[in-house]
């Protein structure tokens, strides 16, 4: 079909031009850099490599990183859904305000956000001060990661649900209702199906952007090795020492991790959305 | 199961959609909700299905008050102008959604289950589809689908909001014929809207007419076509030609055509194009008419006729026609075979001429 495409006559012009754009622009932005990644990483033997990707500050930072991440995106993913509903369904003064809020996390430094904070968290802070007597440190601890990244990772969530929920007929909702369903077998029968694979792509939206999240985590995070240390920051310290390929092969296990994670987070998500239109593509799940 | 209506009322902000409603819909029957859009129909079936919660008013089924009832607690299968079937369940789960959700201790086992849906996908001619998604299905069996889905938790009351008004004339012809069969199968009360005359009259037992949030009148098809209680009913059922006239006494007079009992003052004489006579040479009441143009439409023959500034429109049999021989800017005489006198009411005035 490709090579059809590619030969035959087409109604929509251009074809050539916009892909060869499309390719030499992905090469010049994303694959040459990661390629020139692997490259430097290659002067590595196995064995070197292999020690400084499961050196013990390597792993626990793995385990900061990646954890921390999938708990932000699963909290976003739980709140963003409620968020966006109630964006969506209902109208209410100061709707557009709380609307825009929603974009904050996008346009705010990152920094600042991670100073904001963490000062908010700290043990003398307007929240932190709260928790405190409870025996909760948020700042300088992994718990202040998540903080800092479900901060990050908030809007990937709505605005990902947001067109979904909109497309949602509520004579649906209706007919559940009209033929006996209560609201929770309404939602978990009727409405979240529908919205399941969105869901699945701002979970995996806001966890990509966690993964590789820098500025705001090193403020709030406490950085200390093993315990609050995350990789981006790991390999920002061994470049600081000139430990460039050291630095080098952490960067590979991310990217590698990343990937696989990206890849199976996508294979789910093209499931989800398929099972439900038979054999057709995405088209065909839109019919009505 | 019975369905009665008492007093009710509905406002959305400053716009009336229902005027203090009265119906009393008996067990069996198949009624049809008939008005223009905004006339408050889908409003007053919302209503009943409990979708929509009525100002004032009450909503009996079968005698009990159900006006607070939850729609989930009503029994009432209702079936939606755009399906609204679950795009991400099967043919078959979407007819089973209503069994499965039952609560556990009345809901049926799983052999009952898939015996029952079986059952409607027979019923309803689909059975082969039942693994395909709705996605995969036309409009007509996507309908039909969202009819066994209704049917499935056998409700007592069966409510159809426009269920043919997305579907092409023949699908919904189809359709209708097998709607009819269907509600006579399975003996429950059916309640359906729509603003298509010729579904209401071909379909329902009983037709009740609306407009602007009021019932203008309710009786058999037969009933409110031959016998429209309102100018309303007369022009919103089938063609008519309308005459304003003047009243002299309890005669009407229409030019020089002068028929039928009316009230004194400003009058309005309704008259159906296939009630025209046509005739070639002055009779006694006829009306002096130019013909404007001659469309044969199949069986009948549709003429346009000019009376002073008025357009006049009628239809004649295709043998009446080639009688007459008529030719464009023909002189020609008309007598209406039979007419109704309104006096007019300062709504319709605005509607002069011929309605449809």
């Amino acid at each position: 079909m490709f090579v059809t495409a590619a030969y035959r006559r087409q109604v929509l012009p251009g074809f050539g031009l916009s892909l060869g754009c499309t390719l030499v622009y992905l090469s010049l932005l994303i694959l040459l850099p990661l390629s020139g990644l692997a490259f430097k990483a290659s002067n590595l033997t196995l064995g070197e490599f292999w020690a400084i990707a499961s050196g013990e500050r390597a792993m626990a930072s793995y385990r900061v990183t990646f954890g921390a991440s999938v708990l932000a995106a699963t909290i976003n993913a739980v709140f963003g859904l409620i968020v966006a509903w109630v964006l969506v369904r209902y109208s209410f003064p100061g709707k557009r305000a709380i609307d825009a809020l929603v974009d904050l996390p996008f346009a705010l430094p990152t920094a600042v956000a991670g100073i904001t904070l963490a000062t908010l968290y700290a043990g003398n802070g307007w929240i932190g001060k709260h928790l405190e007597p409870w025996g909760i440190k948020v700042a300088f601890t992994p718990v202040g990661i998540v903080v800092a990244l479900t901060f990050i990772g908030l809007p990937f969530v709505v605005r990902t649900l947001q067109p979904v929920i909109e497309d949602i007929e509520p004579e649906v909702e209706e007919a559940a209702a009209s033929l006996g369903a209560s609201r929770l077998q309404t939602f978990t029968r009727v409405l979240l199906p529908g919205i399941f694979p969105a869901l699945l792509t701002g979970f995996t939206l806001a966890f990509s952007r966690s993964i590789g999240e820098y500025g705001s985590v090193i403020f709030i995070a406490g950085n200390m090795p093993l315990i609050s240390e995350i990789t981006p920051l790991l390999i920002i310290s061994k470049l600081e020492q000139y430990d460039v390929i050291g630095a080098t092969a952490l960067a590979v296990v991310m990217l590698l991790i990343s990937f696989v994670l990206l890849l199976s987070v996508n294979a789910l998500q093209w499931w989800a959305a398929n099972r439900h239109s038979g054999h057709g593509g995405r088209g065909a799940g839109r019919g009505a | 199961m019975s369905i009665e209506i008492r007093n009710i009322g509905k406002r959305f902000g400053d716009f009336v959609a229902l005027d203090d409603i009265n119906l009393n819909i008996p067990t069996g029957e198949l009624v049809a909700l008939l008005g223009p859009s905004g006339c408050g129909k889908t409003t007053l079936l919302r209503i009943i299905a409990g979708m929509e919660s009525a100002d004032s008013g009450q909503v009996l089924f079968a005698g009990e008050d159900a006006t607070h009832l939850h729609a989930r607690d009503r029994n009432v299968g209702f079936v939606f102008q755009h399906y609204a079937l679950f795009r991400h369940m099967s043919v078959f789960e979407n007819v089973a959604f209503g069994l499965r959700v039952k609560p556990r201790a009345l809901r049926p086992t799983e052999a009952d289950i898939r015996r029952r849906v079986n059952e409607l996908l027979q019923l309803v001619q689909l059975d082969w589809l039942s693994d395909r998604y709705p996605s995969q299905l036309s409009g007509g069996q996507r309908q039909r689908i969202a009819l066994a889905r209704a049917l499935a938790v056998e409700p007592r009351v069966l409510l159809l909001d426009e269920p043919f008004g997305a579907l092409d004339t023949k699908v919904r012809k189809e359709l209708r014929r097998w709607l009819r069969r269907l509600h006579d199968d399975m003996h429950i009360s059916s309640v359906f809207v729509t603003h298509d005359q010729e579904e209401a009259l071909e379909v329902a037992d009983r037709v009740v007419v609306m407009n602007h949030g009021k019932i203008e009148q309710i009786g058999s098809p037969d009933a409110v076509y031959t016998n429209p209680a309102s100018p309303f009913v007369y022009q919103f059922l089938g063609n008519v030609n309308v005459f304003h006239s003047r009243v002299h006494g309890t005669w009407a007079d229409i030019g020089r055509a002068s028929a039928g009992e009316a009230p004194g003052g400003e009058a309005m004489a309704f008259v159906r194009p296939h009630d025209i006579e046509i005739e070639r040479f002055p009779v006694i009441g006829s009306l002096e008419a130019t013909v404007q143009e001659v469309h044969a439409v199949g069986p009948v023959v549709r003429i346009e006729l000019a009376h002073a500034s008025e357009l006049i429109e009628a239809e004649l049999s295709r043998e009446r026609a080639t009688v007459l021989a008529l030719v464009r800017g023909q002189q020609v005489w008309l007598k209406p075979r039979q007419l109704r006198v309104f006096a007019t009411p300062e709504a319709v005035l605005e509607e002069g001429g011929s309605g449809i």
